[in-house]
């Protein structure tokens, strides 16, 4: 029935890591992103979430009230899915994110510098310590920044984006060239 | 128009990742008069002064807020999840 293959391509592709003066801008495995759901906004399921799928830290990211991606290197089975949602039930629903949303790593010196071009959101580690994550805008495109250490930034980006966004932070690390 | 907007949940944001909806009204009952009704659809007062709207968070947490804010001095009194409004409001 199937007239035609369907071709899987990274949607960066085309994209090499690159490396600046003092920032690095990083191509991430397309692992897997689950959105994790609760059902009130209230309470913080993080540390809960972690301890039931014995994952570390930076691998559970706060979204919004009741909301959390998890996120890994490595791509899941659909067997490996069920797993994962039936050990995180009744706690959190999850939708598999993975093929939606792209990681894009920005690390160095002067990454702080260059993420604060983009966006307004507070970058002083006093105020975005390590493991602190946040939705924001980056110039006019949505993303969510996760601290992964002091001069390191972990973005992810709705899939459609993931080329632009990559295109404004190496305009935006130019200046390092 | 305030341009820093304290959101509970992420921090001082940007207007543009905002959403105005407007006037944070308290809402009729369902057998309410048709007068009141119209009054909460369709009329506003423009009071000088502070004001309770509805902001959504569209580019940051997606939630919803009351932002009070002085439509003289485009100053914010106050910002809160609109979950917790009721409370706030009392
Ligand atoms: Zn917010």
């Amino acid at each position: 029935m199937t007239d035609f293959i369907i071709e899987h391509r990274a949607a960066l592709g085309e994209k090499k890591s690159s490396s600046f003066m003092g920032v690095k801008l990083e191509v991430l495995p397309e692992g897997h992103v689950l959105h994790a759901l609760a059902g009130s906004a209230d309470g913080d399921l993080s540390g809960a979430i972690r301890t039931a799928l014995g994952l570390e830290a930076l691998a559970v990211r706060f979204v919004t009230p009741g909301q959390w991606f998890i996120v890994g290197d490595n791509a899941l089975s659909h067997a490996e899915l069920t797993g994962l949602a039936d050990r995180l039930k009744p706690m959190v629903d999850i939708v598999d994110q993975s093929h939606g949303r792209i990681r894009i790593g920005l690390s160095g010196e002067k990454a702080t510098a260059v993420l604060a071009k983009g966006t307004a959101a507070d970058l002083a580690l006093a105020a975005f310590p390590v493991g602190h994550a946040t939705m924001t805008l980056i110039g006019h495109i949505g993303a969510h920044i996760t601290r992964t250490g002091e001069n390191a930034f972990e973005l992810m980006v709705l899939r459609g984006f993931a080329e632009s966004l990559w295109d404004e932070l190496a305009d935006m690390c130019a200046e390092f060239r | 128009m305030a341009s820093l907007v304290p959101c509970p949940h992420c921090g001082q944001r940007p207007k543009e990742e905002f959403t105005v909806k407007g006037a944070a009204l308290a809402r009729p009952t369902a057998d309410a008069s048709p007068e009141t009704w119209f009054d909460y659809v369709y009329l506003r007062d423009n009071p000088r002064g502070l004001y309770d709207e509805y902001w959504h968070h569209t580019s940051g947490c997606r939630r919803w807020l009351v932002v009070t804010r002085d439509t003289a001095t485009h100053e914010i009194e106050g910002v809160r999840d609109a979950s917790a409004k009721k409370e706030a409001a009392e």
